[in-house]
């Protein structure tokens, strides 16, 4: 069983993409694969997975992208609990010697969900 | 010899703020503390709305505080409709607001505070070396988190809580799961206590009158009279006492009592309902009074005490949930559909205690049940001319001091508060003269 955590605000536009994709990805996903739209980071504390498989929106590239190291994300130092944020969280877990793998896979803020959502499902 | 210091961000509070602190010849020549939020308008946003969309539109003044403000709204809205909710209904709304204090605590507490006592930088520079610590406030977060989904039906915004009950009712299975996991964390809530009264605070008397709502037989959550070692009073009558004002540095209202600075939050509710505490946090706050290296008074006034005090409540907190999911154990959850109200021109008022001391709503509905008057308080704008006025009396105790220490340990004082200014990103400039 694998799990997609899917992150971004549907009420924000240059967020819900991700969503949009997941639902996407839904529709023709095969047995064994659970979409959660997450609301907030710390569901990623609970996954029981050795693998974390997330999909999120990332500014500025046009074409999905995969993330396989923490060190890949920028991470800011926890300003107030409004950061507490998903690098933050994956900071933290591989600073406390969480040993879990990740996959982000980063898309655009916009564009063709299904061609985007083919994309993805191949890397999963 | 004039020297500025500048600090792009205060960090590891809650929103926009800036201080401009002006020290001349050794004497504080001026202290200003003002929120550079944005403004927000909530106040005119529900104008005109139906008062079943109060809680929905006011949620959103923050995240963190999101059932506090719906709490506030729907007892506010329910007050104006003379409408009294079911003891079922109240004490669900009393188990939500103690998984957001739990979560609130835990978060300001490890993830704010601790890094400074430690001389961290962030949570994430001592995570390597203090991950046993760091996973109680995990644990506490989660447990909070948990809280709120099983009783709000969403762990942020919940959607569950309306006027007139609840549209969604938890199983009594999931009680029964919350109160394994209650047990569980406890603790973790009582290694949050221990590690906190270890830590080394600085002496200081701030001197305010410490403000919160007492109950006559509990620890004043939802319910009782805003009191302080002076004087108590009814929250009709909170106008009277209360007066917001506006000053040009600062898109936040101040607020004081009669004129007077007052102080909000948990070692207030501590200071006034420390006989309501529960059994065990009775014996953590006996441990924090009996604890020489802490000196810890009962009625302490050093806002610096606020963080064992957050410590105590997170205790409190856990043991009075669990008491609350024994009496659903035992009565059972009764299937109470949300109660059709008869609508009726008013005004009403909440005041509510909330992770950062009391909280204030009042609606006023016309006949039609459209808003048509709206006034919110939170908690840090109540504590906002306190911790000016804090900075202003402590700073001449290190004026000696080097320039990075004294700007640390002003940090440190405002963050003890644990104010919300309502997103991130803060300024402190001091002048030196």
């Amino acid at each position: 069983m694998k799990t997609l955590y899917v992150f971004g605000n549907k009420y924000l536009e240059d967020d819900a993409f991700s969503n949009d994709v997941a639902k996407e990805i839904a529709k023709t996903a095969e047995k064994g694969l659970e979409i959660k739209l997450c609301a907030h980071p710390e569901i990623l504390l609970d996954a029981e997975e050795d693998e974390l498989l997330i999909l999120d929106v990332v500014n500025n590239i046009e074409k999905p992208i995969m993330i396989t190291e923490v060190s890949q994300l920028k991470t800011r130092k926890l300003v107030s609990f409004h950061d507490f944020d998903v690098s933050f969280v994956l900071q933290l877990m591989k600073n406390m010697g969480t040993d879990k793998k990740i996959k982000i896979i980063g898309i655009p803020q916009r564009g063709n969900v299904k061609k985007i959502a083919n994309e993805v499902k191949s890397w999963i | 010899m004039e020297k500025t210091i500048t600090l792009n961000h205060i960090t590891k509070i809650e929103g926009h703020a800036k201080l401009a602190l002006g020290i001349k010849h050794g004497k504080v020549t001026k202290c200003e503390l003002s929120s550079t939020e944005g403004s927000r308008y909530f106040e005119g946003l529900v104008l005109g709305r139906h008062y079943n969309e109060a809680h929905e539109i006011t949620s959103r003044i923050c995240g963190i505080c999101s059932c506090a403000h719906v709490t506030a709204a729907i007892m506010a809205i329910e007050d104006a409709l003379q409408y009294t909710p079911t003891e079922q209904t109240k004490q669900l709304r009393r188990l939500m607001t103690l998984g957001e204090r739990i979560r609130s605590h835990a978060t300001h507490l490890y993830f704010l505070s601790l890094p400074d006592y430690l001389g961290y930088e962030s949570a994430l520079a001592m995570a390597s070396e203090y991950k046993a610590e760091l996973q109680h406030a995990l644990n506490l977060i989660r447990a909070g988190n948990n809280m709120i989904k099983v009783v709000g039906a969403r762990d942020l915004h919940p959607v569950s809580a309306a006027v007139g009950g609840w549209l969604k009712l938890p199983s009594q299975q999931q009680i029964v799961e919350l109160k394994k996991l209650l047990i569980a964390v406890k603790k973790d809530a009582v290694k949050t206590c221990k590690l906190f009264f270890t830590l080394s605070y600085p002496k200081f008397e701030s001197k305010a009158e410490c403000f919160s709502l007492v109950g006559k037989n509990r620890y004043a959550i939802l319910d009782g009279w805003f009191t302080s070692e002076k004087v108590s009073f009814n929250k009709q009558q909170y106008r009277r006492f209360l007066q917001e004002y506006q000053s040009s540095s600062s898109t936040a209202n101040f607020v004081v009592r009669e004129g007077h600075r007052y102080m909000v939050g948990a070692l207030s509710r501590l200071n006034n309902n420390s006989g309501h505490l529960s059994k065990d946090a009775k014996k953590m706050l006996k441990l924090a009074l009996n604890d020489k290296k802490l000196d810890m008074k009962l009625n302490s006034h050093n806002p610096y005490m606020n963080n064992i005090a957050q410590a105590i409540e997170l205790v409190h907190c856990i043991d009075h949930a669990i008491e609350i999911c024994n009496t659903f154990e035992e009565n059972g959850i009764r299937n109470e559909p949300v109660d059709k109200i008869r609508v009726r021109a008013g005004t009403g008022i909440a005041a509510i205690e909330v992770p950062r001391g009391t909280l204030w709503h009042e609606y006023t509905i016309n006949d039609k049940g459209i808003i048509t008057k709206a006034n919110i308080i939170t908690p840090t704008a109540q504590n906002l001319l306190n911790i000016q006025e804090d900075i202003r009396q402590f700073v001449p105790n290190i004026i000696n001091k080097k320039k990075e220490y004294i700007i640390e340990q002003i940090e440190k004082l405002i963050r003890s508060y644990d104010p919300c200014f309502s997103c991130s990103a803060h300024f402190l400039e001091v002048k030196w003269e």
